[in-house]
């Protein structure tokens, strides 16, 4: 069932104190976080959270197109990797 | 033709329609280079085996329509689905010196902001959420650092070096 609209996302109020803090001084310190289930809202754009996985701290650097979604969305927990070799892939 | 030899194109995800056709997955960033293709290789019990296109179509564009020489019923097409695909590493189009394929930076020393070398890299994961990483080791530990184009500083291939601007207190994080 979907959350309420009368509500607002949920974010961890430890972590937002963080983010505002961050945002507020201009610093671009990582933020650890335990807090997978935490919506990423458009404060958090432009840091670096480190979302913890289950056994260690995922960076996730935030960009506008995470908005909306759960931090635990790109920190994974398996250990898939996806498959490596040479590809055509790479910075262009 | 050997593996090493090639670099993976893509993968065949299903076959198509009755007549034999096959779907291909290119697992690239400019799928449009591979189009009109004259042959592929298919990793059949770990051996690469050519195949010449009859005729191609795009379906979407990561995926291709082909139609295979000498694949001419859905049960033949049926055998090559979940195959990978290659191609000889020589088509592989030449990039300039700050530009690189993340098969290359692999060993590649790590540099931060100061220009200290600070780690070696393992391997990309690139899992298609959004969230590139850099698996790299640091003080024989692995450590996990965002490697998105506002991260990279300066690509210095001869000397087999990346700078990187690595966010405060990530390394520490791995200690």
């Amino acid at each position: 069932m979907a959350r309420s609209l009368k509500k607002p996302p949920f974010v961890h109020y430890k972590l937002i104190k963080r983010v505002d803090e961050a945002q507020d001084s201009g610093s671009k310190n990582v933020i650890k976080t335990w807090s997978r289930a935490s919506t990423i809202t458009p404060e958090f754009v432009g840091l670096t959270i480190a979302v913890y996985n289950g056994k260690k701290f995922i960076p996730v650097y935030v960009t506008e197109n995470m908005v909306g979604h759960k931090l635990g969305e790109f920190a994974p927990t398996r250990t898939f990797r996806g498959h490596g070799g040479k590809k055509d892939k790479g910075k262009r | 033709m050997k593996k090493e030899d090639c670099f993976e194109l893509g993968i065949i995800t299903k076959a198509h329609s009755f007549k034999g056709e096959v779907v291909l997955f290119l697992d690239t960033d400019v799928p449009e280079n591979y189009y009109e293709l004259d042959h592929i290789f298919i990793e059949i019990n770990k051996q690469l085996i050519p195949y010449f296109i009859e005729a191609s179509k795009v379906q979407k564009a990561k995926n291709i329509r082909l139609k295979l020489d000498g694949i001419t019923t859905e049960q033949q097409a049926l055998m090559l689905a979940k195959k990978k695909v290659y191609l000889p590493i020589e088509m592989l189009p030449t990039l300039n010196d700050d530009q690189f394929y993340f098969h290359e930076i692999i060993g590649f020393s790590v540099s931060n902001q100061n220009n200290e070398k600070v780690a070696t890299i393992i391997e990309v994961i690139d899992n298609n959420s959004g969230n590139r990483l850099l698996s790299v080791l640091v003080n024989k530990t692995e450590a996990l650092l965002p490697f998105n184009d506002n991260h990279i500083l300066k690509v210095d291939k001869p000397n087999k070096n990346i700078q990187l601007d690595i966010p405060e207190g990530l390394l520490e994080l791995y200690k």
